[in-house]
């Protein structure tokens, strides 16, 4: 069993607090792909969609990664007051004791519903689970855009993903945009309950925040500069960490 | 505030696919009454969406392969060129460190995360490389959305595209030679467990940012590491 939602979560851009149109209906955002599969029948979830909260980070302690990484739980508030992208993770791969495993990621442009990319991840079998592999590498992505992406004004990422045998209160992502050590935008949405051993798809909204052509020359100029990091909460305790970077100059 | 939400369950009950469909407003109330649909009329969304008809004035066409277990069922050119995961960027820049880059296989290289399943599907590799380097065209051009359902968005005007058409002269392979993200080059305390063979706490990352110093210190730790998973599995 699984079940889908679109919805469109709270974004802020640090100049100023963007509510979504009144007009549009609510919907979640996700993040990057991510490693793993599963198999078997999975239940469906009585999903309880929740408005993602109006908080900013105005007022906010601010927080730095050092410190995090000496906290034994890092908490949505904590990395909410994270100043620039980090530069480890701040919770191991063992940490992510829900197995919540992404299987399939898309992204398109809501305006002409163009579908960008569409990645799947096949279920890998026993063999393939201990791979020579460092353990951060499944949790990087790299991107590269070309300029016209940095155009685009809404895109909507669907995420699939499958949870283990433990149900899960409370899945929340906070994924934040880092232009250097700038902050361009943080997304944060709210999946809510997940049934255990469940398959769950969600779409979310990106509303890309207001860029002046300055830097967006420079965000193409400076391919991987723009990184991101993808935080994933359950019960308010960090479990996963994804990051990655973006390049705009199209790969040259 | 208002707003709605649509929600779509999926039950599957004795090997049949029943879709629950609801729709209501932020607060949870129901709006409509539930629709339910039966297996036959299920639309299974998480099947990859069917190729759309090409023709010479559509786009490139979709760029497919598989990167590290991921398989790419979908990528336009227009706007993504390139995906990539961390292990392959390290295995790339392993192979960095044993062979010196020819002029040329650059570009090549550029797009091996999504090519190589492509000449192992057949030899569409060559003709993709082809397209992309035709594509690269485009990129000069950045603010002319391509067409979608026969309109044109309208360009937004820029000060900036002199600017851009200097990437066409601009340093090749730049973005191939990259440096590695410092999250895979160092572990930290909350992973230690994982990485401590890896000795990464001695090594000074923050010595020099140099590429080739980085990549040379990454060539060490990965023949350290396929020492020691070499000796686990005696």
């Amino acid at each position: 069993m699984s079940y889908s939602c679109t919805s469109r979560g709270n974004s802020q851009d640090p100049s100023s607090a963007k509510e979504p149109a009144a007009d549009n209906p609510a919907r979640d955002a996700g993040g990057d792909a991510d490693s793993g599969g599963r198999d078997g029948p999975r239940r469906t979830a009585a999903m309880r969609v929740k408005k993602g909260c109006n908080s900013t980070d105005v007022g906010v302690p601010m927080t730095t990664e050092e410190d995090l990484l000496a906290s034994a739980v890092v908490s949505p508030e904590d990395v909410l007051g994270l100043q620039r992208i980090t530069q480890d993770y701040l919770c191991s791969p063992d940490e992510n004791i829900y197995k919540i495993d992404f299987t399939r990621f898309k992204i398109r442009d809501i305006e002409t519903s163009t579908v960008l990319f569409e990645i799947t991840k096949p279920p890998t079998d026993k063999s393939g689970e201990k791979r020579d592999i460092d353990p951060n590498a499944g949790r990087f992505v790299r991107y590269q855009f070309t300029p016209a992406f940095l155009r685009l004004r809404q895109v909507g990422a669907t995420v699939e993903f499958t949870v283990g045998d433990l149900p899960i209160e409370n899945f929340r992502m906070i994924e934040r945009h880092y232009f250097r050590e700038k902050l361009l935008k943080s997304f944060d949405f709210e999946f809510g309950f997940c049934m255990p051993s469940s398959k769950n798809t969600c779409e979310h909204i990106y509303e890309f925040p207001p860029l002046s052509e300055d830097v967006i020359r420079e965000m193409i100029l400076h391919p991987y500069e723009t990184q991101s990091d993808s935080f994933y909460f359950v019960d308010n305790k960090l479990v996963m960490h994804n990051k990655a970077d973006y390049s705009y100059n199209g790969g040259t | 505030m208002g707003g709605l939400i649509k929600v779509e369950h999926r039950i599957i009950r004795n090997k049949q696919v029943i879709s629950v469909k609801m729709e209501m407003d932020i607060s949870g109330v129901s709006r409509t009454r539930v629709s339910i649909c039966p297996a036959a009329e299920i639309k299974n969304t998480l099947k990859p969406e069917a190729e759309r008809p090409r023709c010479a004035s559509t786009p490139c066409s979709p760029i497919r392969g598989t990167v590290a277990g991921y398989q790419i069922l979908h990528m336009d050119s227009n706007y993504l060129v390139g995906f990539t995961t961390g292990e392959e960027l390290l295995k790339l820049a392993h192979q960095w460190s044993e062979v010196p880059p020819e002029k040329g296989s650059v570009s090549e290289a550029v797009t091996s995360p999504t090519k190589s399943s492509a000449l192992q599907a057949g030899d569409l590799g060559v003709h993709r490389s082809a397209r992309l380097f035709k594509g690269k065209s485009r990129y000069f051009q950045p603010y002319d959305i391509p067409a979608a359902n026969g309109r044109r968005r309208r360009r937004m005007p820029s000060s900036s595209d002199t600017f851009l058409r200097s990437l066409a002269h601009g340093e090749p392979g730049r973005s191939l030679r990259a440096p590695l993200p410092l999250c895979l080059l160092k572990g930290t305390g909350a992973q230690s467990k994982s990485l401590d063979y890896l000795n990464l706490d001695r090594i000074s990352i923050k010595e020099s940012s140099d590429t080739e110093v980085l990549q040379v210190q990454l060539q060490h730790l990965t023949l350290r590491g396929e020492r020691v998973f070499t000796r686990n599995k005696t």
